[in-house]
Protein backbone atom coordinates (compact mmCIF):
# COMPACT_ATOMS: atom_id res chain seq x y z
CA UNK A 1 0.00 0.00 0.00
CA UNK A 2 2.60 2.34 1.02
CA UNK A 3 4.41 1.31 -2.03
CA UNK A 4 1.55 2.44 -4.27
CA UNK A 5 1.72 5.41 -2.47
CA UNK A 6 5.04 6.59 -3.10
CA UNK A 7 5.82 5.36 -6.72
CA UNK A 8 3.30 8.26 -8.45
CA UNK A 9 4.84 11.41 -7.53
CA UNK A 10 8.57 9.61 -8.36
CA UNK A 11 7.40 8.75 -11.87
CA UNK A 12 6.23 12.01 -12.37
CA UNK A 13 9.47 13.43 -11.14
CA UNK A 14 10.71 11.78 -13.63
CA UNK A 15 9.23 14.51 -16.48
CA UNK A 16 10.50 17.97 -14.96
CA UNK A 17 13.48 16.43 -14.41
CA UNK A 18 14.19 16.08 -18.17
CA UNK A 19 13.52 19.25 -18.83
CA UNK A 20 15.65 20.70 -16.74
CA UNK A 21 18.64 18.21 -17.54
CA UNK A 22 17.81 20.34 -21.27
CA UNK A 23 19.19 23.50 -20.03
CA UNK A 24 22.60 23.72 -20.61
CA UNK A 25 24.87 23.85 -17.47
CA UNK A 26 26.76 26.70 -17.99
CA UNK A 27 23.73 29.21 -18.28
CA UNK A 28 23.59 30.34 -14.80
CA UNK A 29 27.13 31.30 -15.45
CA UNK A 30 26.44 32.85 -18.79
CA UNK A 31 25.85 36.62 -17.67
CA UNK A 32 29.02 36.47 -15.63
CA UNK A 33 30.81 34.75 -18.31
CA UNK A 34 29.77 37.84 -20.84
CA UNK A 35 30.40 40.61 -18.21
CA UNK A 36 33.97 39.41 -17.20
CA UNK A 37 34.70 38.89 -21.05
CA UNK A 38 33.10 42.25 -22.18
CA UNK A 39 34.73 44.39 -19.21
CA UNK A 40 38.10 42.44 -18.34
CA UNK A 41 39.06 39.92 -21.21
CA UNK A 42 38.57 42.09 -24.21
CA UNK A 43 40.01 45.48 -22.42
CA UNK A 44 43.18 43.47 -21.12
CA UNK A 45 43.59 42.14 -24.67
CA UNK A 46 43.10 45.60 -26.19
CA UNK A 47 46.46 46.90 -23.92
CA UNK A 48 48.52 43.92 -24.96
CA UNK A 49 47.37 45.13 -28.30
CA UNK A 50 48.31 48.38 -27.91
CA UNK A 51 51.77 47.61 -26.12
CA UNK A 52 52.96 46.84 -29.88
CA UNK A 53 51.42 49.91 -31.48
CA UNK A 54 53.68 53.39 -30.95
CA UNK A 55 52.78 57.03 -30.47
CA UNK A 56 52.10 58.68 -33.74
CA UNK A 57 52.32 62.11 -33.01
CA UNK A 58 52.26 64.78 -30.31
CA UNK A 59 48.49 64.88 -30.30
CA UNK A 60 47.56 60.86 -30.64
CA UNK A 61 48.01 58.85 -28.20
CA UNK A 62 48.69 55.78 -29.87
CA UNK A 63 48.63 53.84 -33.19
CA UNK A 64 49.17 50.59 -34.59
CA UNK A 65 50.09 50.87 -38.19
CA UNK A 66 53.39 49.89 -37.21
CA UNK A 67 53.77 46.39 -35.11
CA UNK A 68 56.45 46.46 -33.42
CA UNK A 69 58.67 45.52 -29.49
CA UNK A 70 60.17 48.92 -29.41
CA UNK A 71 57.69 49.63 -26.21
CA UNK A 72 59.48 47.29 -24.72
CA UNK A 73 62.58 47.54 -25.15
CA UNK A 74 61.95 51.44 -24.13
CA UNK A 75 60.57 50.66 -21.41
CA UNK A 76 63.62 48.66 -20.09
CA UNK A 77 65.30 52.19 -20.96
CA UNK A 78 67.83 53.39 -17.82
CA UNK A 79 65.28 55.83 -17.18
CA UNK A 80 62.54 53.47 -16.55
CA UNK A 81 64.60 50.39 -15.54
CA UNK A 82 65.55 51.22 -11.37
CA UNK A 83 61.53 51.70 -11.00
CA UNK A 84 60.58 48.62 -12.12
CA UNK A 85 63.34 46.90 -10.08
CA UNK A 86 62.78 48.81 -7.07
CA UNK A 87 58.64 47.91 -7.14
CA UNK A 88 60.29 44.32 -7.09
CA UNK A 89 62.45 45.26 -3.78
CA UNK A 90 59.61 47.44 -2.18
CA UNK A 91 56.78 44.18 -3.31
CA UNK A 92 59.09 41.29 -1.79
CA UNK A 93 60.63 43.31 0.93
CA UNK A 94 57.01 44.36 1.72
CA UNK A 95 55.91 40.81 1.32
CA UNK A 96 58.41 39.20 3.65
CA UNK A 97 57.81 41.83 6.33
CA UNK A 98 54.21 41.26 6.28
CA UNK A 99 55.05 37.44 6.75
CA UNK A 100 57.61 38.34 9.17
CA UNK A 101 54.77 40.01 11.27
CA UNK A 102 51.74 38.26 10.39
CA UNK A 103 53.23 34.54 11.44
CA UNK A 104 53.64 35.02 15.05
CA UNK A 105 50.85 37.26 15.32
CA UNK A 106 48.79 35.22 13.77
CA UNK A 107 49.57 32.30 15.85
CA UNK A 108 49.04 34.19 19.04
CA UNK A 109 45.49 34.95 18.02
CA UNK A 110 44.91 31.28 16.74
CA UNK A 111 46.84 29.43 19.84
CA UNK A 112 47.03 32.06 22.65
CA UNK A 113 43.47 33.33 22.67
CA UNK A 114 40.87 32.06 24.44
CA UNK A 115 38.16 30.69 21.44
CA UNK A 116 35.10 33.82 22.81
CA UNK A 117 37.97 36.12 22.78
CA UNK A 118 39.40 35.22 18.91
CA UNK A 119 36.24 36.80 16.55
CA UNK A 120 36.73 39.66 18.66
CA UNK A 121 40.07 40.18 17.94
CA UNK A 122 39.57 39.10 14.61
CA UNK A 123 37.15 41.57 14.00
CA UNK A 124 39.56 44.32 15.07
CA UNK A 125 42.27 43.11 12.57
CA UNK A 126 39.30 43.64 10.03
CA UNK A 127 39.12 47.52 11.23
CA UNK A 128 41.99 48.85 9.07
CA UNK A 129 40.70 46.47 6.30
CA UNK A 130 37.69 48.15 6.21
CA UNK A 131 38.97 51.80 6.69
CA UNK A 132 39.93 53.68 3.47
CA UNK A 133 42.87 52.44 2.16
CA UNK A 134 44.09 56.19 0.66
CA UNK A 135 42.72 57.29 4.56
CA UNK A 136 44.74 54.71 6.55
CA UNK A 137 47.58 56.00 4.67
CA UNK A 138 46.79 59.60 5.06
CA UNK A 139 46.57 58.76 8.73
CA UNK A 140 50.28 57.62 8.21
CA UNK A 141 51.44 60.97 6.40
CA UNK A 142 50.53 62.60 9.53
CA UNK A 143 52.62 60.66 12.06
CA UNK A 144 55.19 60.93 10.04
CA UNK A 145 55.05 64.92 8.82
CA UNK A 146 58.17 66.73 9.96
CA UNK A 147 55.76 69.22 10.96
CA UNK A 148 53.51 66.01 13.17
CA UNK A 149 53.27 65.62 16.70
CA UNK A 150 55.64 62.45 16.49
CA UNK A 151 58.06 64.95 15.11
CA UNK A 152 57.56 67.94 17.47
CA UNK A 153 57.15 65.43 20.14
CA UNK A 154 61.17 63.74 19.12
CA UNK A 155 62.33 66.92 19.30
CA UNK A 156 60.85 68.27 22.76
CA UNK A 157 62.38 65.49 24.54
CA UNK A 158 65.87 65.79 22.91
CA UNK A 159 66.01 62.61 20.35
CA UNK A 160 66.27 64.68 17.35
CA UNK A 161 67.52 67.98 16.55
CA UNK A 162 66.03 68.15 13.57
CA UNK A 163 62.17 67.83 12.29
CA UNK A 164 61.62 63.86 11.25
CA UNK A 165 62.17 63.30 7.18
CA UNK A 166 60.53 60.19 6.96
CA UNK A 167 58.30 61.15 4.26
CA UNK A 168 58.91 61.55 0.86
CA UNK A 169 61.44 58.29 1.27
CA UNK A 170 61.47 54.85 0.02
CA UNK A 171 61.22 53.88 4.04
CA UNK A 172 58.01 55.55 4.34
CA UNK A 173 56.63 53.56 0.86
CA UNK A 174 58.14 50.62 2.31
CA UNK A 175 56.31 51.15 5.80
CA UNK A 176 53.48 52.28 4.27
CA UNK A 177 52.86 49.02 1.96
CA UNK A 178 53.45 46.62 5.16
CA UNK A 179 50.93 48.55 7.28
CA UNK A 180 48.60 48.34 4.37
CA UNK A 181 48.50 44.62 3.20
CA UNK A 182 49.57 43.11 6.82
CA UNK A 183 45.80 42.13 7.08
CA UNK A 184 45.35 40.31 4.44
CA UNK A 185 48.14 38.23 5.60
CA UNK A 186 47.37 37.99 9.11
CA UNK A 187 43.77 36.53 8.12
CA UNK A 188 44.69 33.41 5.45
CA UNK A 189 47.43 32.80 7.93
CA UNK A 190 45.33 32.95 11.50
CA UNK A 191 42.47 30.57 9.43
CA UNK A 192 45.06 27.76 8.92
CA UNK A 193 46.21 27.85 12.23
CA UNK A 194 42.73 27.73 13.56
CA UNK A 195 41.86 24.86 11.72
CA UNK A 196 44.74 22.91 13.11
CA UNK A 197 43.73 20.66 15.46
CA UNK A 198 45.48 21.56 19.37
CA UNK A 199 46.13 17.22 19.85
CA UNK A 200 48.24 17.27 17.28
CA UNK A 201 50.79 19.90 18.84
CA UNK A 202 50.27 17.42 22.23
CA UNK A 203 50.49 14.59 20.01
CA UNK A 204 54.04 16.05 19.11
CA UNK A 205 54.69 17.14 22.54
CA UNK A 206 54.29 13.76 24.09
CA UNK A 207 56.30 12.21 21.19
CA UNK A 208 59.41 14.24 22.43
CA UNK A 209 59.33 16.94 20.32
CA UNK A 210 60.10 20.14 21.62
CA UNK A 211 57.94 23.27 20.79
CA UNK A 212 60.27 24.44 18.31
CA UNK A 213 60.68 21.11 16.07
CA UNK A 214 56.83 20.95 16.76
CA UNK A 215 56.50 24.72 15.33
CA UNK A 216 59.07 23.66 12.62
CA UNK A 217 57.56 20.05 11.44
CA UNK A 218 53.95 20.06 12.73
CA UNK A 219 52.35 23.27 12.72
CA UNK A 220 54.04 25.63 9.95
CA UNK A 221 53.86 22.97 7.12
CA UNK A 222 49.97 22.34 8.24
CA UNK A 223 49.71 26.02 7.73
CA UNK A 224 51.01 25.98 4.47
CA UNK A 225 48.27 26.46 2.26
CA UNK A 226 47.14 29.86 4.32
CA UNK A 227 51.05 31.13 4.27
CA UNK A 228 50.59 30.57 0.33
CA UNK A 229 47.79 32.64 0.01
CA UNK A 230 48.38 35.32 2.44
CA UNK A 231 52.03 35.76 0.08
CA UNK A 232 49.69 36.08 -3.08
CA UNK A 233 47.13 38.39 -1.57
CA UNK A 234 49.72 40.69 -0.32
CA UNK A 235 52.32 40.30 -3.50
CA UNK A 236 50.29 41.10 -6.12
CA UNK A 237 48.79 44.15 -5.51
CA UNK A 238 51.21 45.59 -3.71
CA UNK A 239 53.43 45.75 -6.56
CA UNK A 240 50.77 47.37 -8.81
CA UNK A 241 50.22 49.71 -5.84
CA UNK A 242 50.62 53.10 -6.90
CA UNK A 243 48.52 54.88 -4.46
CA UNK A 244 50.63 54.43 -0.85
CA UNK A 245 53.76 55.28 -3.26
CA UNK A 246 52.31 58.50 -4.17
CA UNK A 247 51.09 59.46 -1.03
CA UNK A 248 54.10 58.85 1.24
CA UNK A 249 56.67 59.02 -1.40
CA UNK A 250 55.92 61.98 -2.90
CA UNK A 251 58.34 62.59 -6.11
CA UNK A 252 60.67 59.71 -5.05
CA UNK A 253 57.62 57.06 -4.67
CA UNK A 254 59.32 55.18 -7.80
CA UNK A 255 57.04 52.32 -8.19
CA UNK A 256 55.67 50.86 -11.42
CA UNK A 257 51.89 52.19 -10.71
CA UNK A 258 53.12 55.44 -10.68
CA UNK A 259 54.89 55.03 -14.08
CA UNK A 260 51.80 52.88 -15.89
CA UNK A 261 49.61 56.24 -14.24
CA UNK A 262 51.74 58.66 -15.80
CA UNK A 263 51.98 57.29 -19.17
CA UNK A 264 48.03 57.32 -19.64
CA UNK A 265 47.39 60.45 -17.86
CA UNK A 266 49.90 62.95 -18.46
CA UNK A 267 52.39 62.28 -21.50
CA UNK A 268 49.18 60.68 -23.26
CA UNK A 269 51.52 57.81 -24.55
CA UNK A 270 48.94 54.57 -24.70
CA UNK A 271 51.53 52.06 -26.30
CA UNK A 272 54.17 52.87 -23.79
CA UNK A 273 51.95 52.49 -20.67
CA UNK A 274 50.43 49.29 -21.92
CA UNK A 275 53.94 47.84 -22.78
CA UNK A 276 55.01 48.64 -19.13
CA UNK A 277 51.88 47.11 -17.87
CA UNK A 278 52.11 44.28 -19.55
CA UNK A 279 55.80 44.05 -18.06
CA UNK A 280 54.50 44.54 -14.79
CA UNK A 281 52.12 41.51 -15.03
CA UNK A 282 55.16 39.88 -16.43
CA UNK A 283 57.17 40.52 -13.51
CA UNK A 284 54.59 39.19 -10.80
CA UNK A 285 53.94 36.25 -12.79
CA UNK A 286 57.74 35.77 -12.92
CA UNK A 287 58.38 35.49 -9.37
CA UNK A 288 55.16 34.14 -8.09
CA UNK A 289 56.55 31.57 -10.38
CA UNK A 290 59.93 31.30 -9.05
CA UNK A 291 57.78 31.34 -5.37
CA UNK A 292 56.16 28.37 -6.29
CA UNK A 293 59.17 26.59 -7.50
CA UNK A 294 60.99 27.34 -4.42
CA UNK A 295 58.43 26.14 -2.03
CA UNK A 296 57.49 22.98 -3.62
CA UNK A 297 61.36 21.51 -4.31
CA UNK A 298 61.98 23.09 -0.59
CA UNK A 299 58.55 20.88 0.85
CA UNK A 300 60.27 17.94 -1.61
CA UNK A 301 63.51 18.32 -0.08
CA UNK A 302 61.83 18.13 3.53
CA UNK A 303 59.66 15.12 2.86
CA UNK A 304 62.72 12.79 1.08
CA UNK A 305 65.03 13.80 4.68
CA UNK A 306 61.78 12.90 7.24
CA UNK A 307 60.63 9.81 5.03
CA UNK A 308 56.95 10.75 5.35
CA UNK A 309 54.50 13.45 5.58
CA UNK A 310 51.60 14.39 6.90
CA UNK A 311 48.23 14.33 4.50
CA UNK A 312 46.62 17.74 4.95
CA UNK A 313 43.51 15.86 4.71
CA UNK A 314 43.94 13.60 7.35
CA UNK A 315 44.74 15.94 9.89
CA UNK A 316 42.64 18.77 9.70
CA UNK A 317 39.18 19.56 10.25
CA UNK B 1 51.97 26.46 43.70
CA UNK B 2 52.02 29.82 41.36
CA UNK B 3 51.98 29.21 37.21
CA UNK B 4 54.94 30.78 35.55
CA UNK B 5 53.98 32.73 32.71
CA UNK B 6 56.17 31.21 29.65
CA UNK B 7 58.30 33.42 28.32
CA UNK B 8 57.57 32.43 25.24
CA UNK B 9 54.24 33.11 25.52
CA UNK B 10 54.80 36.74 27.16
CA UNK B 11 56.90 37.21 23.87
CA UNK B 12 53.97 36.09 22.04
CA UNK B 13 51.01 38.68 23.72
CA UNK B 14 53.42 41.67 23.76
CA UNK B 15 53.69 41.16 19.89
CA UNK B 16 50.09 40.49 19.50
CA UNK B 17 49.88 44.01 21.52
CA UNK B 18 52.23 45.67 19.53
CA UNK B 19 50.97 44.81 16.23
CA UNK B 20 47.23 45.41 17.23
CA UNK B 21 49.18 49.39 18.09
CA UNK B 22 50.23 49.35 14.82
CA UNK B 23 47.00 48.23 12.99
CA UNK B 24 45.26 51.36 14.81
CA UNK B 25 47.76 53.74 14.92
CA UNK B 26 46.89 55.56 11.39
CA UNK B 27 43.09 55.27 12.00
CA UNK B 28 43.05 56.39 15.15
CA UNK B 29 45.63 59.29 14.13
CA UNK B 30 42.80 60.50 11.14
CA UNK B 31 39.62 60.37 14.17
CA UNK B 32 41.86 62.42 16.54
CA UNK B 33 42.44 64.80 13.91
CA UNK B 34 39.15 65.26 12.29
CA UNK B 35 38.51 66.93 15.61
CA UNK B 36 41.28 70.13 14.46
CA UNK B 37 40.00 73.07 14.30
CA UNK B 38 43.22 74.60 12.28
CA UNK B 39 42.70 75.05 8.36
CA UNK B 40 45.10 72.29 7.39
CA UNK B 41 44.71 68.32 9.08
CA UNK B 42 48.49 67.87 9.60
CA UNK B 43 48.73 71.11 11.89
CA UNK B 44 47.33 70.73 15.03
CA UNK B 45 45.19 74.07 16.07
CA UNK B 46 42.57 72.94 18.73
CA UNK B 47 39.99 70.95 19.64
CA UNK B 48 36.50 71.33 17.63
CA UNK B 49 33.71 69.95 15.22
CA UNK B 50 33.98 72.57 12.80
CA UNK B 51 35.57 69.81 10.41
CA UNK B 52 32.12 68.04 10.61
CA UNK B 53 30.11 70.82 10.23
CA UNK B 54 32.51 72.05 7.30
CA UNK B 55 32.76 68.54 5.71
CA UNK B 56 28.69 68.38 6.07
CA UNK B 57 27.78 71.78 4.32
CA UNK B 58 30.49 71.17 1.71
CA UNK B 59 28.69 70.75 -1.89
CA UNK B 60 32.16 68.99 -3.47
CA UNK B 61 32.30 66.18 -0.50
CA UNK B 62 28.63 65.77 -0.85
CA UNK B 63 28.45 64.81 -4.79
CA UNK B 64 31.74 63.00 -4.03
CA UNK B 65 30.04 60.66 -1.22
CA UNK B 66 27.03 60.48 -3.60
CA UNK B 67 28.67 59.27 -6.35
CA UNK B 68 30.67 56.77 -4.20
CA UNK B 69 27.56 55.44 -2.51
CA UNK B 70 25.60 55.08 -6.02
CA UNK B 71 28.44 53.74 -7.57
CA UNK B 72 29.24 51.40 -4.27
CA UNK B 73 25.10 50.27 -4.34
CA UNK B 74 25.38 49.35 -8.34
CA UNK B 75 28.83 47.69 -8.36
CA UNK B 76 27.46 45.59 -5.53
CA UNK B 77 24.01 44.72 -7.03
CA UNK B 78 25.64 43.48 -10.50
CA UNK B 79 28.05 41.50 -8.87
CA UNK B 80 25.89 39.77 -6.34
CA UNK B 81 23.63 38.93 -9.20
CA UNK B 82 26.35 37.92 -11.30
CA UNK B 83 28.53 36.35 -8.27
CA UNK B 84 25.40 33.96 -6.77
CA UNK B 85 24.64 32.86 -10.25
CA UNK B 86 27.86 31.99 -11.03
CA UNK B 87 29.00 30.48 -7.94
CA UNK B 88 25.38 28.33 -7.80
CA UNK B 89 26.29 27.03 -11.58
CA UNK B 90 29.59 25.99 -10.60
CA UNK B 91 28.96 23.95 -7.34
CA UNK B 92 25.37 22.32 -8.98
CA UNK B 93 25.81 22.32 -12.40
CA UNK B 94 30.06 21.85 -13.34
CA UNK B 95 30.55 20.45 -16.80
CA UNK B 96 33.40 21.11 -19.08
CA UNK B 97 33.48 24.87 -18.98
CA UNK B 98 34.19 24.87 -15.55
CA UNK B 99 38.14 24.74 -15.24
CA UNK B 100 38.38 27.98 -18.13
CA UNK B 101 35.53 30.04 -15.93
CA UNK B 102 37.48 29.48 -13.00
CA UNK B 103 40.46 30.61 -14.05
CA UNK B 104 39.26 33.60 -16.10
CA UNK B 105 38.15 34.44 -12.33
CA UNK B 106 41.37 33.61 -10.89
CA UNK B 107 42.34 35.95 -13.38
CA UNK B 108 40.53 38.50 -12.61
CA UNK B 109 41.80 38.33 -9.31
CA UNK B 110 44.93 38.75 -9.57
CA UNK B 111 45.56 41.14 -12.03
CA UNK B 112 47.05 44.48 -10.56
CA UNK B 113 44.12 47.20 -10.16
CA UNK B 114 46.26 49.76 -12.24
CA UNK B 115 46.21 46.93 -15.01
CA UNK B 116 42.55 46.51 -14.95
CA UNK B 117 42.24 50.41 -14.81
CA UNK B 118 44.46 51.19 -17.79
CA UNK B 119 42.60 48.61 -19.88
CA UNK B 120 39.29 50.17 -18.90
CA UNK B 121 40.10 53.83 -19.56
CA UNK B 122 40.76 53.21 -23.64
CA UNK B 123 37.85 50.27 -23.83
CA UNK B 124 35.03 53.29 -22.15
CA UNK B 125 36.82 55.74 -24.99
CA UNK B 126 36.27 53.53 -28.03
CA UNK B 127 33.31 51.46 -27.01
CA UNK B 128 31.33 55.49 -25.78
CA UNK B 129 32.90 57.37 -29.05
CA UNK B 130 33.82 54.91 -31.64
CA UNK B 131 31.78 52.18 -31.26
CA UNK B 132 28.90 55.01 -30.20
CA UNK B 133 27.22 53.07 -26.85
CA UNK B 134 26.63 56.15 -24.88
CA UNK B 135 25.86 54.80 -21.88
CA UNK B 136 29.46 54.84 -21.16
CA UNK B 137 30.17 58.00 -21.31
CA UNK B 138 28.28 58.20 -18.00
CA UNK B 139 30.38 58.33 -15.69
CA UNK B 140 28.69 56.59 -12.66
CA UNK B 141 27.80 53.20 -15.25
CA UNK B 142 32.23 53.25 -15.92
CA UNK B 143 32.60 53.33 -11.73
CA UNK B 144 29.82 50.41 -11.57
CA UNK B 145 31.50 48.36 -14.59
CA UNK B 146 34.87 48.87 -13.83
CA UNK B 147 34.48 47.83 -9.67
CA UNK B 148 32.09 45.06 -10.16
CA UNK B 149 34.77 43.06 -12.00
CA UNK B 150 36.99 42.28 -9.03
CA UNK B 151 33.67 42.03 -7.10
CA UNK B 152 32.26 39.23 -9.10
CA UNK B 153 34.63 36.99 -8.76
CA UNK B 154 34.40 37.46 -4.87
CA UNK B 155 30.74 36.75 -4.86
CA UNK B 156 31.39 33.95 -6.93
CA UNK B 157 33.93 31.74 -5.02
CA UNK B 158 32.62 33.19 -1.66
CA UNK B 159 28.52 31.32 -2.89
CA UNK B 160 30.27 28.50 -4.52
CA UNK B 161 32.43 27.51 -0.98
CA UNK B 162 28.84 27.98 0.78
CA UNK B 163 26.53 25.97 -1.68
CA UNK B 164 28.86 23.08 -2.04
CA UNK B 165 28.59 22.95 2.31
CA UNK B 166 25.18 22.38 1.32
CA UNK B 167 22.83 19.40 1.09
CA UNK B 168 21.07 18.94 -2.34
CA UNK B 169 17.90 16.95 -1.08
CA UNK B 170 16.11 20.31 0.28
CA UNK B 171 16.43 21.29 -3.68
CA UNK B 172 15.50 18.02 -4.47
CA UNK B 173 12.84 17.36 -2.25
CA UNK B 174 11.19 20.85 -3.80
CA UNK B 175 11.71 19.66 -6.97
CA UNK B 176 9.84 16.03 -6.06
CA UNK B 177 7.11 18.60 -4.67
CA UNK B 178 6.63 20.42 -8.25
CA UNK B 179 8.42 23.29 -7.52
CA UNK B 180 9.36 25.51 -10.75
CA UNK B 181 12.86 25.63 -11.27
CA UNK B 182 12.31 29.58 -10.16
CA UNK B 183 9.77 28.78 -7.15
CA UNK B 184 12.68 26.22 -6.25
CA UNK B 185 15.68 28.83 -6.59
CA UNK B 186 13.96 31.49 -4.68
CA UNK B 187 12.55 29.57 -1.34
CA UNK B 188 14.96 27.28 -0.65
CA UNK B 189 18.21 27.59 -2.66
CA UNK B 190 18.14 31.55 -1.84
CA UNK B 191 17.53 32.08 1.77
CA UNK B 192 20.00 28.93 2.22
CA UNK B 193 22.62 30.95 0.62
CA UNK B 194 21.47 34.06 2.14
CA UNK B 195 24.37 34.46 4.23
CA UNK B 196 27.37 33.99 1.16
CA UNK B 197 24.90 36.65 -0.44
CA UNK B 198 25.13 38.91 2.19
CA UNK B 199 28.57 38.87 3.20
CA UNK B 200 29.55 39.36 -0.98
CA UNK B 201 27.13 41.92 -1.18
CA UNK B 202 28.62 43.79 1.77
CA UNK B 203 32.34 42.84 0.20
CA UNK B 204 31.46 44.37 -3.15
CA UNK B 205 30.04 47.45 -1.62
CA UNK B 206 32.82 48.04 0.80
CA UNK B 207 35.69 47.21 -2.31
CA UNK B 208 33.90 49.71 -4.67
CA UNK B 209 34.23 52.52 -1.87
CA UNK B 210 37.84 52.00 -0.94
CA UNK B 211 38.59 51.98 -5.11
CA UNK B 212 40.54 55.00 -5.96
CA UNK B 213 42.59 53.59 -8.94
CA UNK B 214 40.19 52.11 -11.26
CA UNK B 215 38.11 55.05 -10.22
CA UNK B 216 40.76 57.62 -11.19
CA UNK B 217 41.13 56.36 -14.40
CA UNK B 218 37.57 55.61 -15.78
CA UNK B 219 36.00 58.67 -14.05
CA UNK B 220 34.71 61.27 -15.68
CA UNK B 221 34.24 65.00 -14.36
CA UNK B 222 31.13 65.30 -12.55
CA UNK B 223 31.45 62.07 -11.12
CA UNK B 224 34.14 61.70 -9.03
CA UNK B 225 33.69 59.26 -6.37
CA UNK B 226 34.89 60.22 -2.93
CA UNK B 227 38.32 57.97 -2.43
CA UNK B 228 39.50 60.19 -5.86
CA UNK B 229 38.39 63.80 -4.30
CA UNK B 230 40.93 63.06 -1.78
CA UNK B 231 43.64 61.91 -4.09
CA UNK B 232 43.75 65.15 -5.90
CA UNK B 233 42.70 66.87 -2.40
CA UNK B 234 46.42 65.62 -1.99
CA UNK B 235 47.69 68.25 -4.87
CA UNK B 236 45.99 71.51 -2.56
CA UNK B 237 45.62 71.06 0.77
CA UNK B 238 44.58 68.76 3.27
CA UNK B 239 41.83 70.15 4.92
CA UNK B 240 40.35 68.63 8.41
CA UNK B 241 36.82 67.60 6.68
CA UNK B 242 38.60 64.95 5.08
CA UNK B 243 39.54 63.34 8.14
CA UNK B 244 36.13 64.50 9.67
CA UNK B 245 33.67 62.40 6.80
CA UNK B 246 36.30 59.42 6.94
CA UNK B 247 35.26 59.38 10.27
CA UNK B 248 31.58 59.47 9.85
CA UNK B 249 32.40 56.57 6.94
CA UNK B 250 33.96 54.24 9.18
CA UNK B 251 31.50 54.70 11.63
CA UNK B 252 29.11 53.75 9.02
CA UNK B 253 30.86 51.09 7.85
CA UNK B 254 31.76 49.20 10.90
CA UNK B 255 28.26 49.32 11.68
CA UNK B 256 27.05 47.62 8.69
CA UNK B 257 29.91 44.90 9.18
CA UNK B 258 28.42 44.21 12.65
CA UNK B 259 24.72 44.09 11.25
CA UNK B 260 26.31 41.78 8.68
CA UNK B 261 28.09 39.93 11.32
CA UNK B 262 25.31 39.47 13.33
CA UNK B 263 22.83 37.62 10.46
CA UNK B 264 25.63 35.12 10.03
CA UNK B 265 26.31 34.32 13.71
CA UNK B 266 22.36 34.06 13.91
CA UNK B 267 23.02 31.54 10.95
CA UNK B 268 25.38 29.61 12.86
CA UNK B 269 29.04 30.53 11.50
CA UNK B 270 32.12 30.46 14.01
CA UNK B 271 33.46 33.79 14.31
CA UNK B 272 36.30 32.40 12.16
CA UNK B 273 33.89 31.73 9.37
CA UNK B 274 32.92 35.08 9.42
CA UNK B 275 35.45 36.22 9.43
CA UNK B 276 36.49 34.75 6.56
CA UNK B 277 33.39 35.63 4.48
CA UNK B 278 33.71 38.61 5.42
CA UNK B 279 37.69 38.84 4.07
CA UNK B 280 36.78 37.67 1.09
CA UNK B 281 35.93 33.92 1.22
CA UNK B 282 38.64 31.88 -0.93
CA UNK B 283 40.91 31.65 1.99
Amino acid sequence: MSQAVATPPRAAQQAPQRTRRRVPSFVLALPAWVWLLGFFLAPVSLVIWYSFGRKPSLFATHSNDVLSFDRYKESMDPAYLPTFVNTLRVGIVGTTLCLLIALPFAYWLAVKIPARWRGLLLGLVLVPFWTNFLVRTLGWSIILSPQGWVSTTLQAIGLRDAPLSVLYTRGAVQLGVVYNYLPLMILPIYVAFERIEPSLREASRDLGANRWRTMLQITLPLARPGIVAGLLLVFIPLMGDYITATVLGGAKGNMVGQLVASQFQTAQNWALGSAMAVILMTFIGVTVAVLALIFRSASAIARSRRGFTLDEAEVTR
Amino acid sequence: MRRRIDPVDLLLHVWGGLVFIFLFLPIVMIVIYSFNVGRLMVAWQGFGLNAYHAAIADPGIRAAIGVSLRAGVGASLVATILGTLAGVALARRPGPWVPLFVGILGLTLVTPEIVDAVSLLPWFVWLGTDAHVTVFNNGLIRLIVGHSLFATAVVTFIVRARIAGLDESLEEAAADLYAPPWNRFRQITLPLLMPAVLAGALMSFTLSLDDTIISAFVQVSGSTPWPVYIFSALRAALRPQIAAMSTLMLGLTLLAISMVAVVLRRSGESSTQIAGTLAGGGV
